[in-house]
């Protein structure tokens, strides 16, 4: 079938899904795939600019969001692909919207966040100029299996092209994606501050051994998690030196954060108003992506000072009179920071949790007690717990010390704290994946939201 | 004096990769609202211990390249844990270290990975996941917990399984057998962690370990509803 033909009945599936309400995300590069194996290929020849991959457990969409900014900022449209939409028929979504209906492309740069697993697929297709590789955090071990496969399948992808990797130095799993590769192809970032290091003690690490022999890393300093900087008590393996810097960092909470980065194009000094670590690597990421593309460091700075958080990841809403902060929670790390960024210390703080078990939040929730919240005990928050798997949550936090009231539903926990809540007084919501986009999707009905994919 | 219970928190750091912290924290909290105390020490790789001088030893599940070295390592502390299992020390074993427990672990591409052999089985590397929610029935009651392995456990004709499969994979798939037990050595592939939503496991891991230190014969109940609650939740969700 002539690709062209392919792209106009994708085309109507997506117009199809929008008059029922559905995004159009999804389904269209499903038909063009089932029509056409290779229309990723095809499609991305179209891109005359290249394109980038953002890929790791935590990040991708926010990461996306600024990467996505500086380079409008800088003059090159890009096309994105819709958050969620981040397997390989996301991707050519995206692609066949950035298409007028004579089959040319409207924008020539193409940046698309990938799922892990579907990595070799898209980097075979698009043959990008760079992968960015965030992080990788035990998340959804259910669908992946393991960590170790999750790097292996990663490495074999980057060894079998040719684009350059930006890679997290901070992060020793996926540090070690950089073996055996030419020098020029390796573009790392990090932390290397002295003032900040954690809150507390941090077991939610994951991956902290060795991936040569397998021992316990040794951290001279721990960021969180198992990021830091990092050596093998036996000499096989240590933290790179990164190309991107993070030199001075200074947390303030909600507010953000205080950076000063260096970089090999010259220096950053800005305030990051996205809050927590986390967030400095997101912003790292972007700045050493960004510089891929050749853009300078003035731009850049510019762009990061002025950022807003993706949806439902950090989200301001006004709700009923009352200020909702909707926190995404995907696995240990993730919520470990949240906790730390935005409840610790705060007394009495209004929490609703609303946890799922779905195919896309992970079906097992072992993980929940990787997450140390025994130290938000002291701070006394008032919790109810909702979704599918919330009366595992509240047994959680029963032996974490916190007493918490239990609902299935989670709009009905929110309108219940909302209605014992002094005016402007800011409730928690703390949601997994798919209980996050259910409870969007119902405050949308009165609510103004931004547009899923803002 | 307080009584008190010595915890050996078994590689701790290499094989802590699916919460089974929460099985610890279970331990803990339910030695603590019966005004008993608990000692943790983590025990790990190159760190020698006299294991028959511990009260419960628990060790969890990690990946696939810390089952290599811990599997080395586990050697050297051998002769001591098959001391302590004869002594009687009570012990859970989950997953990786339940797979070395037993007499070999034999990995998809046929590299052979000796155990200590405390167990009388075998575990073979398949390439299809076992992975969902899963159900057993043991002689002291129901458990509800994860599994997520692509190991295949065959046990010798003469050792016990844990429980009988009622939904799930279990050890190998096709057996309907889950886990090991000898004596007071336990040996699972449940994560969920298992502890904490399945109380009576937890409560008869800390009695057997009482009964021997002190000759405890009976525990102070504990109001377990909401971990029967959630217990109850698991087993009905989807596999």
């Amino acid at each position: 079938m002539p690709i062209l033909l392919i792209v106009w009945l994708a085309k109507l599936a997506a117009v199809a899904t929008r008059l029922r309400g559905g995004s159009g995300s999804a389904l269209p590069g499903y038909l063009a795939e089932r029509l056409r194996p290779d229309i990723l290929k095809r499609l991305a020849m179209g891109l005359s600019q290249g394109s980038l991959i953002i890929t790791g457990t935590n990040g991708k969409t926010t990461t996306t969001k600024l990467l996505a900014a500086i380079l409008e900022s800088n003059g090159q449209a890009v096309v994105v692909n819709r958050s969620g939409s981040n397997l390989s028929r996301g991707v050519i979504s995206a692609l066949i919207a950035n298409l007028d209906w004579r089959g040319r492309p409207r924008r020539l740069v193409g940046l698309f966040e990938v799922d892990e697993a579907w990595v070799p697929k898209v980097v075979a297709a698009l043959r990008p100029r760079a992968i960015v590789i965030l992080n990788l955090f035990r998340d959804q071990l259910d669908r992946y299996g393991e960590l170790d496969r999750t790097a292996k399948v990663m490495s074999g992808a980057i060894k079998a092209s040719q684009s350059q990797v930006i890679l997290n130095a901070d992060d020793p799993l996926v540090a070690s994606l950089a073996a055996g590769l030419p020098h020029g192809r390796v573009v790392t970032f990090g932390i290397d501050a002295l003032t900040i290091g954690r809150l507390g003690e941090d077991r939610t690490a994951d991956s902290e051994s060795c991936p040569v022999c397998g021992r316990a890393l040794h951290y001279r300093r721990r960021y969180f998690s198992h990021l830091g900087i990092y050596a093998c008590p036996e000499g096989h393996f240590q933290r790179p030196r990164a190309t991107v810097t993070a030199k001075g960092v200074e947390l303030k909470a909600e507010a953000g954060s205080d950076l000063k980065i260096m970089t090999p194009a010259g220096d950053l000094s800005l305030t990051l108003p996205l809050p927590g670590l986390y967030n400095v690597y997101n912003a790292l990421a972007a700045t050493a992506a960004a510089q891929a593309m050749a853009v300078v460091p003035a731009v850049i700075e510019q762009v990061l000072a002025t950022a807003k958080a993706a949806f439902g990841r950090v989200e301001a809403i006004e709700y009923r009179g009352r200020h909702l902060l909707i926190l995404l929670i995907k696995n240990p790390a993730g919520f470990t920071q949240i906790l730390q960024t935005f409840l610790l210390g705060r007394s009495g703080a209004k929490v609703v949790l609303a946890i799922n078990d779905n195919l896309a939040d992970g079906r097992d929730v072992s993980w929940l007690w990787d997450v140390p919240l025994e130290e938000l005990s002291a701070s006394q928050p008032v919790v109810i717990t909702s979704g599918t798997r919330g009366v595992n949550m509240q047994l959680r936090l029963k032996y974490a010390g916190i007493e918490a009231e239990q609902t299935d539903d989670p709009l009905s926990a929110l309108n219940r704290w909302i209605d014992r809540a002094g005016p402007g007084e800011t409730i928690y919501v703390l949601p997994t994946y798919t209980a996050m986009l259910a409870l969007r999707q119902r405050l949308a009905k009165t609510v103004k939201l931004p547009e899923m994919n803002a | 004096m307080t009584q008190h219970l010595t915890i050996i928190h078994l590689y701790a750091a290499e094989m802590n990769i699916y919460g089974d912290r929460g099985n610890i924290i279970t331990l803990i909290k339910r030695l603590e609202w019966r005004g008993l105390e608990a000692k943790v020490q983590e025990v790990g790789i190159g760190e020698a211990y006299e294991f028959e001088q511990a009260d419960i030893i628990f060790a969890g599940g990690g990946q696939d390249r810390g089952q290599v070295a811990v599997g080395q390592d586990l050697q050297t502390k051998a002769e001591s844990l098959h001391q302590a299992a004869q002594a009687g020390v009570t012990m859970l074993t989950v997953c990786g270290t339940y797979q070395l427990f037993g007499r070999r672990f034999v990995t998809l591409a046929g590299e052979e990975i000796p155990g200590i052999g405390i167990f009388g089985a075998e575990t073979v590397g398949g390439s299809k996941r076992m992975i969902g929610n899963i159900t057993i029935e043991t002689e002291f009651g129901r458990l509800v917990g994860f599994e997520n392995h692509s190991g295949r456990t065959r046990l010798d004709s003469g050792q016990a399984a844990l429980g009988r499969v009622m939904r799930g994979h279990g050890n190998d798939g096709t057996s309907k057998a889950e886990g090991a037990v000898m004596e007071n050595v336990y040996g699972t592939y449940l994560h969920g962690p298992v502890l904490p939503q399945n109380p009576h496991f937890a409560d008869r891991l800390i009695l057997t370990a009482l009964q021997r230190k002190y000759g405890t014969i009976k525990l102070t109940p504990l109001d377990d509803t909401l971990e029967l609650a959630a217990a109850a939740v698991a087993g009905r969700r989807p596999q």
